[in-house]
């Protein structure tokens, strides 16, 4: 049974996210030891530094989502199932750092498509609740673990189904925001692909930093970061950076 | 004490305060582990279970995983470790951390 990890990886004319590419690739080699596909452009890979081996799939990714005025290249998702070479992925986002071995044990359940549910506010605000955002329970698609086979290949169709009618499945559950995000359309893809009835989760709330968290230290331990007039860090927890800031620490 | 100085004692026993709820999540993050592709939680309740079901319970038995999915045990013992390893290791690291609030807060 193959098992490795799937990243996504595209600059943006406001963001250097390959810089963030590096840094999480360094992490996954230290803490996770698996196999990493990074999926990208030719026009980021230019740029990426040599990390080792890793294998590259290049897709021209999908344009038109913004976040806060600014392109977002997010949408390219749904291709996760295609594009994986692997038997059993995980998928996380770049700007999710593993400072721990945590999530490598996930790829040894038998579970189809595991998903986790909460993030966890390293601020202490606990600002990361948003079922009240929107009439379904929201996911983090940050990180997700699925094996190949009927089930999640269901999964992934819906998500592109919903995809395609977002618009659509975002005023049906009234979801807050508008813009295309992935969180809601795996959301609203599991409910459908699972009957509108609870379906399986990692038990974990993902170590979250919101956006207005100012980076100030990053090592291969952990993070230190500045909040208003607070400073705070953390080692040894994996940690999901929203500020994309992190580019120049 | 003047004001400058309580208000310096209160951000530092902020400071603490979300430390130690940070340690305590990643506490909470190390016991969650994975024994023969079921998930579990190497917390005081599974840790009794099993040693529960182990000590009056003829092998093998059943337990349900975090997501309410039943596994079969076959080897009590052999899970007992892993949980009580896992437990023992995210606990230690927790009192390790928990050390160094004292002395901040001294």
């Amino acid at each position: 049974m193959t098992k490795g990890i799937l990243l996504f990886c595209f600059d943006t004319p406001e963001t250097k996210y390959h810089t963030v590419l590096e840094r999480c690739v360094g992490l996954i080699k230290k803490n996770l030891q698996l196999e990493i596909t990074v999926v990208t452009n030719y026009e980021t890979f230019k740029k990426i530094k040599p990390l080792g081996f890793i294998n590259y799939k290049f897709v021209e990714p999908e344009l038109g989502n913004k976040k806060n005025g600014k392109e977002w290249r997010n949408v390219d998702r749904h291709l996760a199932y295609e594009l994986s070479p692997y038997e059993t992925t995980l998928v996380m986002d770049i700007d999710y750092f593993p400072f721990t071995d945590n999530l490598k044990q996930f790829l040894a359940t038998d579970y189809d498509f595991l998903i986790s549910k909460d993030a966890y506010d390293l601020t202490n605000r606990d600002s990361f609740d948003h079922r009240r955002w929107s009439l379904i329970d929201m996911v983090w698609a940050t990180v997700f673990v699925f094996r190949k086979g009927a089930k999640a290949k269901r999964v992934f169709d819906m998500v592109k189904y919903v995809k395609q009618n977002y618009a659509y499945f975002n005023e049906l559950y009234r979801v807050y925001g508008k813009n295309f995000r992935n969180d809601y359309a795996f959301a609203v893809a599991l409910e459908h692909a699972n009957g509108f009835i609870k379906y399986d989760t990692l038990p974990i709330r993902l170590p979250t930093l919101p956006p207005d968290c100012k980076i100030v230290k990053f090592t291969d331990t952990g993070v230190a970061w500045q909040y208003g007039d607070q400073i705070n860090y953390t080692e040894g927890q994996d940690v999901h950076v929203l500020n994309k800031e992190l580019v120049d620490v | 004490m003047d004001i400058g100085s309580l208000k310096k004692e209160s951000d530092l026993s902020f400071d603490v305060a979300i430390a130690k709820r940070n340690a305590l999540e990643k506490a909470h993050s190390r016991l969650v582990v994975v024994y023969n592709e079921h998930i579990f939680r190497a917390d005081a309740e599974t840790i009794n279970l099993v040693k529960t079901m182990e000590e009056v319970h003829s092998s093998p038995f059943y337990i349900l995983d975090t997501n309410n999915n039943p596994m079969e045990v076959s080897n009590s013992k052999e899970l007992l470790h892993v949980l009580v390893e896992r437990n023992q290791e995210a606990m230690s690291s927790y009192h390790q951390m928990s050390k160094t609030f004292e002395k901040r807060n001294d």
